[in-house]
């Protein structure tokens, strides 16, 4: 925004009035700063105004307060959608590694030891997304600071932490032999359960929200994303040359998870059938384009990759399209998502079509959530 | 504990002066949210925000558009000369059920002794989960910052025994604090007092968990003198925790799905590998 002088006799103001001020317009010297919102950094004194723009067009706005949001619209950045997606394909490759080492026997040893790898890599760089989207990424930390069970950030938070080390140890030890190596492969076992709760609960985290699409799909997005991350992990597996039995295996985990994904993106189009505002989000605009490329892409994975005798020319580009629908789907669910929180309507004609609380069979207990479990400082 | 504090906000005695909000901004040396024509009658502070705790609605219609779409209730709601003039100061309301609380992965998100909800500035990490979490879209994160805030409801006055700032300046009583026991008994009189005088469009907003049990009932609630969109609030906000158990059902149906899947496949291949 601006930064020109507010004052516009500048003759008669002292220099230091000509600045645009962060408004507290408290002389450190006279008075302290030790009210509740003191701490408040500014950087940007004159923000932009992006509470004043509405979102509705002139024609609907008189069902609304001026066409304002009513609710905050997500503050999170492209790590995000990229972390589900990542997070999603390290959790399926750690469910499968872990079950090619529990039932495969030695002829999966190869793909266990790529999944090991890939689950790793994934913990690691989901970790750096997650970091990367905080406000405050120095106190990520914090985040290990309480069990929360009502919060999907917090028990995803446990979830990515445990992963990460049980996979840690999967990889650094499991090949090894003695106690060394049972621990290892325990890891390795135990990162593949983390791993198949690390895909399914990003779609929880979206869902236990206040934004009207996520709500509603509530149902859907979890197997979405635990469909979209096997069909990912398959895909990144694919795109090594690989032979005989671990090819059928990865291709057969792959089709489930892209049909699974396929399902639960149809089903969440007609997730909000009382109130088309809510998914209207997927139909149209940049978000309704992106939301169709997905499922187009995904679909062209699924036809690509095929059944019967495959080129390795062909399985490459079945798993190219199968990512690239992986992550536009992820995209397209994290700017739907948002859409739908700018827009008032969704939120009211949602509520008012009975999709608020009157849905529950049984409203919330109306008493405070008590967290008994200590706090660890 | 103390017995619970809280707002009763009767709007129909708004008279949209904004002491609120300059006393919130003043009593909690908050940052100003910049100079900005909204040309939405006199409101250009939009809604609440990070460094915006308390927001003055003003509703200027005239009264055929209002009549287009949503209907003015009854008589004396604000309404004369063709015209009708709501305002009403908005507010975290301070949820028994707290979206923001129950998704706070830090902790940061506490509920004091008062029975308010207060973010912990110096816990908070800015994962702004407790952003979309508020049915109310009460809590922001400042970017420049990189935390998440909102109204404390003056823990620091209410600690000394102080009325919260905005409540205090209030010059015709609009905002009224105190136990919120006590201001529902005042609401409801409050309430059959306007009714008798023919203001039908008058209820009250989220007094208890009987009249808004999404969030087991708001300890800042509302008088208002339409339908709560009219106030940009909505109609029937819910924590969405509430509905988290459903959706954690389909995650753990899909992950075991997930793994399923893999150890069948596993099992198939090593079966063919052995033949």
């Amino acid at each position: 925004m601006t930064t020109a002088p507010l004052n516009p006799v500048p003759f008669l103001a002292p220099p230091e009035l000509e600045r645009p001020t962060d408004g507290r317009e408290v002389d450190p010297s006279l008075g302290l700063l030790q009210g509740e919102g003191a701490a408040q950094r500014v950087r940007t004194p004159e923000p932009h105004p992006g509470r004043l723009v509405p979102h509705v067009e002139a024609d609907a706005r008189a069902l609304t307060y001026y066409g304002l949001p009513v609710l905050q619209q997500p503050v999170w950045i492209w790590t995000i959608p990229t972390y589900l997606f990542v997070g999603g394909m390290a959790g399926a490759a750690s469910a499968l590694g872990a079950a090619s080492l529990v039932a495969g026997g030695p002829t999966l040893e190869r793909l266990e030891n790529r999944c090991r790898a890939l689950g790793l890599a994934g913990d690691l760089a989901g970790s750096v997304l997650l970091i990367a989207d905080l406000g405050r990424p120095e106190r990520f930390l914090n985040m290990l600071r309480v069990f929360r069970p009502t919060s999907p950030m917090s028990m995803g938070s446990w979830i990515l932490a445990l992963s990460g080390a049980a996979n840690t140890a999967g990889f650094l030890l499991g090949s090894r032999s003695g106690p060394l190596g049972a621990v290892g492969r325990m890891g390795i076992a135990a990162g593949g359960g983390l791993g198949a709760l690390l895909a399914g609960y990003t779609g929880v985290l979206l869902a236990n929200t206040a934004v009207p699409l996520w709500q509603a799909a509530r149902r859907e997005l979890p197997v979405l994303f635990v469909g979209s991350g096997m069909a990912s992990a398959g895909a990144v597996l694919e795109l090594f040359s690989d032979s005989g039995a671990s090819r059928k295996l990865t291709h057969w985990y792959g089709s489930a998870g892209k049909a699974v994904a396929l399902g639960a993106m149809l089903a969440m189009q007609r997730s909000a059938p009382g109130a088309p505002r809510i998914t209207e989000p997927l139909r149209t605009g940049a978000t309704g384009l992106l939301w169709r490329a997905g499922l187009v892409l995904t679909a062209a994975g699924l036809v690509a990759s095929g059944l019967g005798n495959r080129s390795r020319a062909r399985e490459r580009l079945a798993a190219g399209l199968t990512l690239a629908g992986a992550l536009a789907t992820r995209f397209a669910v994290f700017h739907a998502g948002k859409r739908s929180a700018r827009d008032p309507r969704a939120t009211f004609e949602g509520q008012r079509a009975g999709m608020g609380a009157a849905e529950l069979s049984r409203p919330p207990d109306p008493k405070p959530a008590v967290f008994k479990l200590p706090v660890m400082r | 504990m103390a017995a619970a504090k809280g707002f009763f906000t009767d709007t129909s005695l708004c008279i949209g002066c904004k002491a609120c909000e300059v006393a919130c901004k003043q009593w909690n040396q908050l940052p100003a949210d910049g100079l900005h024509f909204s040309g939405n009658s006199y409101d250009n502070t939009g809604h609440l925000g990070a460094s915006t705790w308390r927001h003055v609605a003003f509703v200027e219609q005239t009264l055929p558009e209002a009549l287009g779409t949503v209907e003015p209730q009854g008589a004396g709601n604000g309404s004369s000369f063709g015209m009708r003039w709501l305002m009403e100061s908005d507010v975290c309301k301070h949820c028994q059920r707290a979206g923001c609380l129950e998704a706070c992965p830090t902790g940061a998100i506490v509920r004091t002794e008062f029975d308010s909800v207060y973010v912990q500035p110096d816990v908070c990490n800015g994962c702004g989960y407790c952003v979309v979490a508020c049915p109310f879209g009460v809590i922001d994160r400042r970017d420049d910052d990189g935390r998440a805030w909102k109204c404390t409801l003056c823990y620091d006055r209410l600690a000394d025994g102080l009325t919260p700032a905005c409540a205090k300046h209030c010059p015709t009583e609009s905002i009224q604090f105190g136990d919120v026991e006590e201001l529902r008994i005042r609401a409801e009189r409050r309430l059959d007092q306007l009714q008798a005088r023919g203001v039908e469009g008058a209820r009250l907003y989220g007094q208890d968990a009987r009249n808004q049990p999404g969030t087991g009932g708001l300890n800042a609630f509302f008088l208002l003198l339409d339908r709560p969109e009219v106030y940009n609030l909505p109609p029937d906000p819910v924590v969405p925790t509430a509905k988290g158990r459903e959706s954690w059902t389909f995650a753990g149906i899909a992950a075991a799905g997930m793994f399923l899947t893999a150890m069948a496949g596993a099992l198939l291949a090593r079966g063919r590998s052995l033949r």
